[in-house]
């Protein structure tokens, strides 16, 4: 039995495919190729007036874990707003907007297209709560990014000069225990330079107690990835988040990197100048250029959405920093077991505002100033730049200039004044949509049978009715197929499939298991084998999705 | 988890590093001898000793209206009696996550309200937490960092027992034995409440102890006058804390010279305004603190894996327990969903207790079903009962470290005859999609 996707206009830009008449062949839950002439026993699916999309990838989205589970907790108000039902087959388990419940999540993202969600901020210690929540999230695959960068483990063995070779242990050692499957490094050193009562840490500083610069932890730890072959570079939320003038620091991040490959995420909050009455401009224009001339370098933006929402941050340094403008006023604080932190900290984005109309504007030119849509992902850093359910009015806002305009103009007038939004006539086609959410994701994160149409390819298909209103046209699919099935038809959720969880488990020395066992017995108090994440604790037993590594 | 000789069945296998998911503090280094069915405990707090211990018997069988039966009639009972009803209340929910996800299945599909045993000291504490925030701590950080810890309400070691070794270890020595970033490696530890016991002063001999003695029912008031303190607040008079004055005004310059002072109470004993007091006099000292130094709250709680409903009921239904579910809602009033105002309203009580002997409440409104540890000792014998193993002495299952951030697997030290309480609860879902 096969189904067979016909009439569509196909956008598979990985495999070259742009605009072109094709059909989609699935059979046993994956595309196989549409040379054959359509047998009897084939399905057909009419795709006559729609765009045919692999299945959506973010991967930068908070749905998953303490910090979220925090967020909910905050956000009583908003899950309140939001209630069941949902739209579609009602599975009744939650809602919320901000920080919605798992199958909320799931639920949500399947109605936009998406079929991949990855969480980047898995804190080592409470990686087993992040992998019960992922696998709770129907309709999604799901990954985790491990947080790095300020575990006093990691900081310990560079200080005192153990080498690269212990460091690529450790990470390796610690990806497969955890289950993760990237190194994201959450303002190196700084989390730990504040349990140490610092309050801020730039590139060069030296943080307290280990002697360390940012700089220092970057290079060890993409090093430590590069040589293990994890696919996706050290994903980095860098110093000074949020920070006016640190775009001098980002810039200089990128000319940190020694060669190395580095994913820059949420950019737009790390892309600030002091120019102006007001000490706060846009430093979209030096940073879209860094990025155009260093081909080693990826972005997502994190584009802010004006409403209400709530930032979750394993950068306590930098939330603490920003509690005092919570809205509402109440915040979330926390170390966390020698691993990182967080911060819960609820915002309400407003156009009215200068700072945020401003940052509004400084995301949409970042878009719009880097060439290049393969190194660039689609996000809000849901939910700290806004809910992930904007996704589709952000998709406008890239490919409608003139509706963008319409926008320019309702925002803080000052604010206007102090950003080129309007100069730039780019608009995104549908190709760099394709690439930006599902090509690019799906390439770095080294998913092979995922993010395209091609032979071998997961059967997770998305067909859009073609309509000059993108925002309408990408928030309800006509069809999205997970793995070969219906799940949403119309934009309602009609079924409910389990999703995967993507894991990298590079090698390590099986000495590094003994320095462990006796780091957990005596510093943290938790045996080392009741830390190890087992495969069958994945999915109620099904395991992870290993995705090559390749040192 | 390691065993010596898995062949021998009928011989002592002894059994180490066992995980605790009884008190919250989450142990991991037990060690127990297993023969058969039997279970004695070698190394264990005396709570988790009397919990874990099993004599070599067979196990009951789940009964219907007091009459013995198979799992299947049981369920199918349990579910006739779930199809009736228009107003249920869940209660206990101790069980590991996978069990409480099924039980709350059964909840989304008939619609019923849901509360913990353990919930009084949570709700306290959300008083603050949820409505204003606070500034937490997790068990490592405590351990390698805290240089003052101060203990509001009784002897915390009488509901946690192993708490200070845990929190609190002295140094061994080696480079990697915490304390790792305590000068001098020897704490402080400032106990305002009640007078410790001998098994506390010999866990904390190796550290520096005050202790403030003050009845339980002015332990709220204590905590208050010392955030006063710390604020720069003048303390009106307070003949109630006469003779401990003193004593607080002496810790202000201590705390505010400490790099990461923490404050722990436990909830669970303290009347619920006291509680919600305290949790609040805490954060509010964090806050003080932590313009010039590091500071943290660390809330003692967590019996019979209540942070980890805690944590399922939010990720599952966006609010916390003390919420109703059912008929495409839900809706969180923590006043009237709490077990003893939902029980006046509910037509039918379920009750799960899967770690210890916990009874349901007095309940006559309507049919008692009981997903109960086998020794419970009801009553009045419920309409049904099913007896459930025990996480991590009868099944595996994830269970909630108090911090809220560490959850830990829990494994079986015996072949498990009676059904976990997700395999119950299954079965019970397993009736209702029948008969749907």
């Amino acid at each position: 039995m096969t189904t067979r996707i016909t009439g569509g206009r196909v956008f598979d830009p990985a495999n070259g495919v742009v605009d072109a008449p094709r059909d989609i062949v699935i059979s046993d839950g994956r595309i196989i190729a549409a040379d054959g002439p359509s047998g009897a026993n084939d399905e057909i699916i009419d795709a006559s007036g729609c765009v045919v999309l692999a299945g959506g990838i973010d991967l930068h989205t908070h749905i998953a874990g303490g910090k979220v589970n925090l967020g909910r907790l905050l956000m009583n108000d908003d899950r309140a707003r939001f209630p069941e039902p949902f739209g579609g087959m009602m599975c009744g388990c939650g809602g919320g907007r901000a920080a919605p419940t798992t199958h909320a999540t799931g639920c949500r993202y399947s109605q936009m297209g998406y079929t991949a969600a990855f969480e980047p901020a898995v804190v080592g210690a409470n990686a087993r709560h992040a992998h019960l929540e992922m696998g709770d999230i129907p309709n999604l695959d799901t990954g985790g990014f491990l947080v790095l960068g300020n575990d006093d483990f990691l900081l310990r063995m560079i200080a005192e000069g153990d080498g690269q070779q212990a460091v690529n242990d450790y990470v390796a050692w610690m990806l497969k225990a955890t289950q993760c499957c990237a190194i994201k490094i959450v303002n190196p050193g700084g989390i730990n330079a504040f349990k140490f009562n610092g309050r801020a840490l730039d590139l060069d500083e030296t943080g307290p107690h280990y002697g360390l610069t940012p700089r220092r932890i970057l290079n060890t730890l993409q090093r430590a990835v590069t040589e293990l072959g994890v696919p996706h570079p050290i994903h980095l939320h860098g110093c000074n988040l949020g920070v006016p003038g640190n775009v001098k620091t980002t810039l200089a991040t990128i000319g940190a990197t020694e060669g190395f490959p580095l994913h820059l995420t949420h950019i737009q909050f790390h892309s600030y100048g002091t120019e102006g009455d007001r000490r706060f401009s846009s430093g979209a224009v030096e940073i879209a250029e860094a990025v155009n001339a260093n081909p080693h370098i990826s972005i997502d933006v994190g584009q802010i959405m004006f409403g209400q929402t709530v930032t979750a941050s394993a950068d306590l340094m930098s939330q603490y920093r920003n509690h005092g403008i919570a809205d509402p006023k109440k915040w979330i604080g926390m170390d966390i077991e020698m691993d990182a932190a967080c911060g819960v900290v609820p915002f309400n984005y407003r156009d009215t505002s200068f700072v945020n109309a401003l940052q509004w504007a400084i995301g949409l030119e970042l878009f719009l100033l880097v060439e290049d849509p393969w190194r660039v992902y689609l996000t809000t850093d849901h939910p700290n730049g806004g809910p992930f359910t904007s996704y589709p009015h952000l998709i406008r806002l890239l490919m409608d200039k003139p509706f963008r305009d319409a926008h320019l103009e309702r925002i803080h007038k000052a604010a206007r004044a102090h950003t080129r939004l309007a100069e730039i006539s780019r608009e995104y086609t549908l190709e760099e949509i394709a690439v930006v959410t599902r090509a690019a994701p799906a390439r770095t994160l080294g998913l092979k049978d995922r993010g395209h149409l091609g032979p071998g390819a997961r059967a997770d298909v998305v067909l859009y009715v073609e309509q000059p209103d993108r925002e309408a046209m990408f928030a309800a699919p006509r069809l999205v197929l997970k793995d070969g099935d219906i799940v949403v038809r119309d934009g309602e959720v009609v079924a409910l499939k389990k999703g995967r969880t993507f894991a990298v488990h590079p090698p390590s020395d099986p000495l590094m298991d003994k320095r462990l066992e006796r780091w957990f017995d005596e510093a943290v108090g938790l045996k080392s084998s009741h830390f190890q994440i087992a495969d069958g604790e994945i999915r109620d037993g099904e395991g992870p999705e290993l995705v090559e590594t390749q040192p | 988890m390691t065993s010596d000789d898995e062949s021998r069945d009928d011989a002592d296998r002894i059994v180490t590093d066992v995980v605790c998911g009884f008190c919250g503090l989450g142990c991991d280094d037990l060690e127990v001898a297993v023969s058969g069915r039997a279970i004695r405990p070698i190394k264990a707090c005396a709570e988790a000793a009397r919990l874990l211990a099993r004599p070599d018997q067979p196990p009951p069988a789940p009964r219907v209206g007091g009459q013995e039966t198979t799992l299947a009639e049981a369920a199918a009972a349990a579910g006739r009696h779930l199809r009736g009803s228009r107003a249920a209340a869940f209660s206990g929910l101790g069980a590991d996550l996978d069990g409480l996800r099924r039980v709350f299945d059964i909840a989304m599909t008939c619609g019923a309200s849901f509360d913990h045993e353990a919930s009084g000291g949570l709700f306290a504490n959300l008083e603050r937490l949820g409505r204003r925030g606070w500034i937490a701590t997790t068990v490592a950080e405590v351990r390698n960092r805290c240089d003052l810890l101060v203990v509001f309400g009784p002897d915390p070691t009488l509901s946690f027992g192993h708490v200070f070794e845990r929190l609190l270890p002295s140094a061994a020595g080696d480079a990697d034995a915490a304390p790792l970033f305590v000068a001098g490696r020897r704490r402080r530890v400032v106990i305002i409440g009640g007078a410790l016991s001998e098994a506390a002063r010999r866990a904390l001999a190796g550290q520096e102890v005050v202790e403030i003695p003050v009845p339980t029912d002015q332990v709220a008031l204590a905590a208050q006058a010392l955030t006063a303190l710390l604020a720069g607040r003048a303390v009106a008079d307070l003949p109630e804390l006469d003779g401990i004055a003193p004593a607080l005004v002496a810790l202000v310059e201590p705390l505010k010279a400490a790099a990461y002072s923490v404050f722990v109470w436990n909830a669970g004993v303290l009347s619920t305004r006291d509680a919600a007091t305290v949790a609040e006099a805490a954060a509010g000292a964090v806050d003080v603190l932590s313009v010039t130094t590091r500071a943290a709250v660390f809330p003692l709680g967590g019996r019979d894996n209540i942070t980890g409903a805690h944590q399922a009921a939010l990720w599952r239904f966006g609010y916390p327990l003390r919420t109703s579910v059912g008929g495409g809602t839900a809706r969180h009033a923590p006043d009237r969903y709490a077990t003893a105002t939902a029980l006046k309203d509910a037509d039918l009580l379920l009750h799960v207790s899967a770690f210890r002997p916990g009874a349901p409440a007095d309940f006559e409104r309507g049919p008692v079903i009981a997903l109960a540890h086998p020794d419970t000792v009801f009553t009045r014998e419920p309409d049904v009962f099913i007896p459930v193993g025990t996480p991590g002495v009868d099944h595996f299952g994830h269970v909630f470290r108090m911090d809220s951030v560490v959850c830990l697997p829990l494994a079986p030290l015996r072949n498990a005859e009676l059904p976990s309480v997700a395999a119950a609860a299954e079965a019970i879902l397993d009736s209702l999609r029948r008969a749907a």
